[in-house]
């Protein structure tokens, strides 16, 4: 492979971009697990049960295929286990990430008994932790991943309990809320407390507000308040930036994530969903844009097609204000053909250079 | 025996009822067409399942989302639970029988649900396998049930690609059933190209392909 030589190592290129310096091109964010198990001849549970192998598998294949930032922990379903409900590790061909098994809320009554986690020992952040030691020894980003408020709130009693709660029993779902946003708090405390606010970019996954589910009026009543809450809280422990995966069709939701502060810059990691234009309106003038390179095209398409779409979205957002990286729009396919994430990297050296 | 304009007051009631999403009422006014001697099959096709359409209507043009559409599907089972015991044999022979479940892989299940609750507003048996299925429970519950017709889901295009495979095993069994595929990556020409007799893109419309295909 030919490609132009970079002018910046990837950690002098991220560092740069989030203190708002001149970068030498486009970074290639990661989003990319279940790939790079599959990469390095691992069964895909490893990932999340594992952290010294999850984290070199996703090393070695960052590597191969020139991915910026580092390696990253995390799974959509957080907070089932934690709360003390359980979940089942990926297995087979078809599974891409951990699944609830069993709702730790499963009654309105259970919502009173419920406790927060304690985050050195509750579900997955022992092995998150261990993680999170191995990027610290890399020199990469510490991330500590979880999902939103909302999200978390669903995977506590299942995001149909929590829908009909809403307009019937809206006390739970606050509730149910305000553990979830007291334990985000929590735990990016202890990450703090274990690596120094300067170093720690948590990263709140939210697919289960999606307009998919929920109406705008919902989404503002009640998820943009605990998200707000939650955010301006990691914030005064010296935060610098959060992530926020704003996942699936969340276009009417967006003036009111608009509204979530996510550090200076914040980093907005948006799918397909959205379009550039939309995406810069929204969040130009105030985060790092990341995404939205649809998985579907990844896993299916041509690498014509694809090179076209990743040359297409770099071209639009490469001069975001703030600055863009490259991403697939939620997790990349597992078992997207090798060819096409390379040919993503590809179109970086072709159309994402700055001067 | 209520009078025609008594009936049809009632059953737009009860229609109304399902689509406020007023259990309590719905309920209530389904106990009402027992006791006025209205023909309680009529009340359940009319009403419920004409209040369901409604609703279905609503949440396709996005005045309701997924909280609503849930608690009135709550409010059409309350009314069918009363309803139910007095319909007669002949009218409570259903609409056809679907298996439905989300594939091997996958616990995305909201679509699904919304799905099943749109085939029991419309009168089908439907058997629900939940989500995270393997391929060999497909075959075996479609065996046990004899369902007409198998619905598989899937929101991931990881998962998805079990399709084929369970459609190929269930056809090897069952020649004669048929197999109704959705979810947010499908499309038609996938659903074509996986071997699958019909696609639909939401759970309206999948009422209505699934009556086509037993025709
Ligand atoms: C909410 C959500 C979640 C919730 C799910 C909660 C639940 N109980 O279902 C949680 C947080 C648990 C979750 C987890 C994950 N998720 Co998720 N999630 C979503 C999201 C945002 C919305 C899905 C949804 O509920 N929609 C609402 C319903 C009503 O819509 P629907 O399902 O499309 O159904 C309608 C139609 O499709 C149709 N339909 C549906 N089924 C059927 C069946 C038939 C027969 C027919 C005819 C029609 C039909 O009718 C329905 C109603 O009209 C989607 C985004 C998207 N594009 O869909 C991502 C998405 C599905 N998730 C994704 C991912 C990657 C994940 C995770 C792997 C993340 C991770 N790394 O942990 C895990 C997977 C866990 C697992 N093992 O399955 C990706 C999948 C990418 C891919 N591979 O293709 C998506 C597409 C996001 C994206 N933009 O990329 N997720």
């Amino acid at each position: 492979m030919s490609m132009r030589p970079d002018m910046m190592s990837n950690k002098e290129r991220i560092d740069a971009l989030l203190k708002g310096r001149p970068i030498d091109r486009v970074p290639h964010f990661p989003f990319i697990p279940g790939f790079c198990a599959r990469n390095v001849g691992y069964p895909i549970a490893v990932m999340y049960s594992d952290a010294g192998k999850s984290f070199d598998a996703q090393q070695k294949t960052m590597e191969q295929y020139g991915f910026d930032w580092g390696p990253l922990y995390g799974y959509a379903s957080y907070g089932t286990w934690e709360f003390g409900g359980t979940i089942k590790m990926p297995e087979g061909d078809y599974e891409q990430a951990p699944a609830h098994v069993t709702f730790p809320v499963q009654s309105e009554a259970d919502v009173a008994g419920l406790q927060l986690p304690d985050v050195k020992k509750a579900g997955c952040l022992p092995t998150a932790m261990a993680f999170s030691h191995l990027q610290e020894k890399s020199d990469t980003p510490i991330s500590v991943i979880c999902g939103g408020n909302f999200t978390i709130a669903g995977n506590i009693c299942s995001v149909e309990t929590l829908c009909r709660w809403m307009l019937k029993k809206p006390d739970l779902v606050h509730a149910l809320l305000r553990l979830a946003t007291d334990h985000i708090v929590d735990l990016v405390r202890y990450w703090v407390e274990t690596f120094g606010a300067d170093r720690v970019i948590p990263q709140m996954w939210e697919p289960s507000a999606a307009n998919y589910i929920l109406s705008p009026k919902q989404f503002e009543r009640f998820v943009l308040p605990y998200l707000q809450e939650s955010s301006e809280k990691i914030l005064a422990m010296g935060v610098k930036h959060i992530l926020y995966h704003i996942c699936g069709e969340q276009n009417a939701n967006l003036p009111y994530w608009a509204q979530v502060p996510m550090g200076d810059p914040g980093l907005a990691s948006l799918g397909e969903e959205v379009d550039a234009d939309t995406a810069i309106k929204y969040f130009g003038d105030t985060c790092v844009i990341i995404g939205n390179i649809d998985g579907k095209v990844i896993l299916e398409g041509t690498p014509e097609s694809l090179y076209r779409l990743c040359t297409e979205t770099i071209a639009k957002l490469k001069h975001a204000p703030r600055g863009y990286m490259m991403c697939s729009g939620c997790e990349l396919p597992p078992a997207s053909p090798p060819y096409n994430v390379y040919v993503m990297r590809k179109a970086i050296n072709d159309a994402g250079w700055y001067e | 025996m209520a009078s025609e304009e008594k009936t049809r007051e009632i059953l737009k009631a009860i229609q109304d009822a399902v689509v406020g999403y007023d259990e309590e009422t719905c309920e209530r006014l389904c106990s009402s067409v027992l006791e006025e001697g209205i023909d309680p099959h009529r009340a359940v096709v009319e009403g419920l399942t004409g209040g369901m359409e409604r609703v279905g209507e609503l949440y396709n043009s996005q005045e309701y989302f997924v909280p609503e559409l849930l608690l009135c599907a709550d409010a059409l089972n309350a009314g069918l639970n009363v309803l139910k015991p007095h319909l007669k044999i002949e009218d409570a022979a259903r609409k056809g029988k679907l298996l439905i479940g989300v594939v091997e892989g996958d616990i995305h299940d909201i679509g699904k649900n919304l799905v099943r609750i749109m085939f029991e507003a419309a009168g089908w048996d439907v058997y629900d396998l939940g989500n995270n299925v393997k391929i060999e429970r497909f075959v075996e519950e479609q065996k046990k049930a004899n369902t007409d017709i198998v619905a598989l889901s899937a929101l991931m295009t990881t998962s998805m690609l079990a399709m084929p495979k369970i459609i190929g095993a269930l056809k090897a069994q069952n020649p004669g059933v048929k197999v109704l595929v959705g979810g947010a990556p499908l499309s038609q020409e996938i659903a074509q190209r996986y071997g699958a007799d019909a696609y639909a893109p939401d759970a309206v419309a999948a009422v209505k392909r699934a009556a086509d295909l037993i025709g």
